[in-house]
């Protein structure tokens, strides 16, 4: 990962950040500059080449042929962590291009930047953080298995893979126990093997096994690793639960596992979801529910939009510190308030109480937008 | 050891009793179900595709609107390995999203 400081004012700090940014760090951008043009080219090489052959999928009536996307999850975020401001803009490009029948090559990249008052000057500083989340060549094999090589978010427990988007998630702060055993930037290089298939009416089985290799080049780095996920869906009473497993093939050599579950009962607009996860760097939990209050009978028309949203978590120290880790034994428990203007635009706001040893309890205030859009490239309509 | 295994042997064949109904009283109430899910009838196809719709998109964010079919097709195709959604699930949204 590259990072670049610079200064600027709280109320320019995005332009001027970018601005200081280009000018002090020309040899990181063209670095970057070089790293996504080789990621589009190399995804484009295969769609252009793709889309002069049967590309076609059916909804069960009719052929569609399905056109490049590109799409980005964007969010302006201010905290209040035990009475520091931090201001948290991120921007998060996602670009989709099928290809032939049963192929696709998906990318997500995050451009963030962190900024912190500065003791003793008026400005805001903070560092621009580059990451490639996700950069993957699928091929849907049959109905049963998608086999998918490059970059790839680590399948251990849901959240790192399906919840992380700063637009899908009810609160904008991580899990605490996130960083457990999903590698360096949640990810790892290599293969994986995946799919989800009915076994029998009712009950749905999902799985993901995946080998990473060891990859000390930013931004790609990642672990040596093996593991696996399993879950089984109930779409009746809407009840997802499984397990993961993971072996670490570098250092200690050791093992971590998991278990997600989450449920959306088909009456209420609710989300239950939670984690768990126990690896030699730790171990620990979270629970959230998410309720949407669009069956309360008064000022429907407002309320309709709000989402009241609690979690609760802790985390315990284990035997091997990582500084993406609490260092002491930590508990959070968090409320939120969201308001979707649309399914794609919302404000968001939390408060949380965290209570942790040596000084650690704290209020963690957070007030924001997030905002996601997707657009075609190319034709968007047949 | 023989009581070991006998406790082991208990335990195995206690799971399975406690697992075989969730199994079959699904495939029971699959079999009572009548089929709503007639290639000749849209509207059943539609309401199917709904059900599915709401069941495996809402299982991570708020249910999305409509894209141009297009559109559909590649978010489709993209959450399929996202989501690990399983081809008939994503045929039938598919199906109710471009219409």
């Amino acid at each position: 990962m590259e990072d670049k400081e610079f200064s600027g004012r709280c109320d320019s700090e995005i332009p001027a950040a970018f601005v200081l940014a280009a000018r002090e760090g020309t040899t990181n951008l063209l670095g970057l500059l070089r790293l996504i043009a080789a990621g589009v080219a190399l995804c484009l090489a295969p769609a252009l080449y793709g889309q002069s052959q049967t590309d076609t999928q059916t909804n069960g009536t009719q052929s569609i042929s399905p056109v490049p996307i590109l799409s980005a999850g964007v969010a302006y975020n201010s905290f209040f962590n035990g009475g520091t401001h931090n201001v948290h803009p991120l921007v998060s490009p996602v670009v989709l291009i099928p290809f032939r029948q049963n192929w696709l090559v998906e990318s997500r990249d995050t451009f963030e930047i962190n900024l912190a008052p500065v003791p003793g000057m008026s400005g805001y500083k903070g560092a621009l953080k580059k990451e490639v989340d996700y950069l993957q060549l699928d091929y849907i094999a049959n109905r049963y298995l998608t086999a998918t090589a490059g970059r790839f978010l680590t399948p251990f427990d849901v959240y790192n893979e399906r919840l992380y988007p700063v637009w899908i998630r009810d609160l904008q702060t991580d899990p605490l126990i996130l960083p457990i055993s999903t590698g360096p930037s949640g990810a790892g290089t290599g293969a994986m093997v995946r799919g989800g298939f009915d076994a029998t009416p009712g009950i749905e089985i999902n799985y993901a096994t995946y080998f990473s290799t060891l990859s000390t080049d930013t931004p790609f780095d990642s672990q040596r690793m093996a593991g696996m996920r399993a879950g089984i869906f109930l779409p009746g009473p809407r009840v997802e639960f499984g397990g993961s497993f993971q072996h670490l093939l570098q250092d200690d050599r050791t093992n971590a596992f998991g278990f997600h579950g989450a449920w959306q009962p088909p009456s209420l607009p609710l989300d239950v979801r939670a984690e768990y996860a126990n690896s030699h760097e730790g171990s620990g939990y979270w629970v959230e529910s998410a309720y949407r209050l669009s069956q309360v009978p008064v000022q429907h028309d407002v309320l309709r939009h709000v989402q009241v949203v609690g979690r609760m978590q802790r985390y315990f120290t284990g035997t091997v510190p990582d500084d993406r880790l609490p260092s002491v034994n930590t508990s959070l428990f968090e409320f939120g308030l969201n308001y979707y203007f649309r399914d794609d635009l919302r404000l968001v706001s939390s408060y949380g109480r965290q209570f942790a040893p040596q000084g650690g309890n704290m209020n963690i205030w957070n007030i924001g937008m997030t905002y996601r859009f997707v657009l075609p490239v190319g034709h968007g309509s047949t | 050891m023989k009581s070991r295994n006998l406790r082991l042997a208990m335990l195995i064949l206690a799971a399975g009793l406690l697992v075989r109904p969730v199994f079959v009283s699904a495939r029971q109430r699959a079999q009572r179900a009548p089929k709503v899910t007639s290639a000749n009838d849209p509207g059943a196809q539609r309401n199917e595709g709904q059900k599915r719709f709401q069941a495996n998109c809402g299982r991570c964010h708020q249910w999305p609107q409509k894209f141009p079919p297009r559109m559909m097709a590649t978010i489709d195709r993209h959450m399929r390995v996202r989501a690990t959604i399983t081809e008939k699930d994503m045929r039938l949204i598919l199906q109710y999203m471009t219409q």
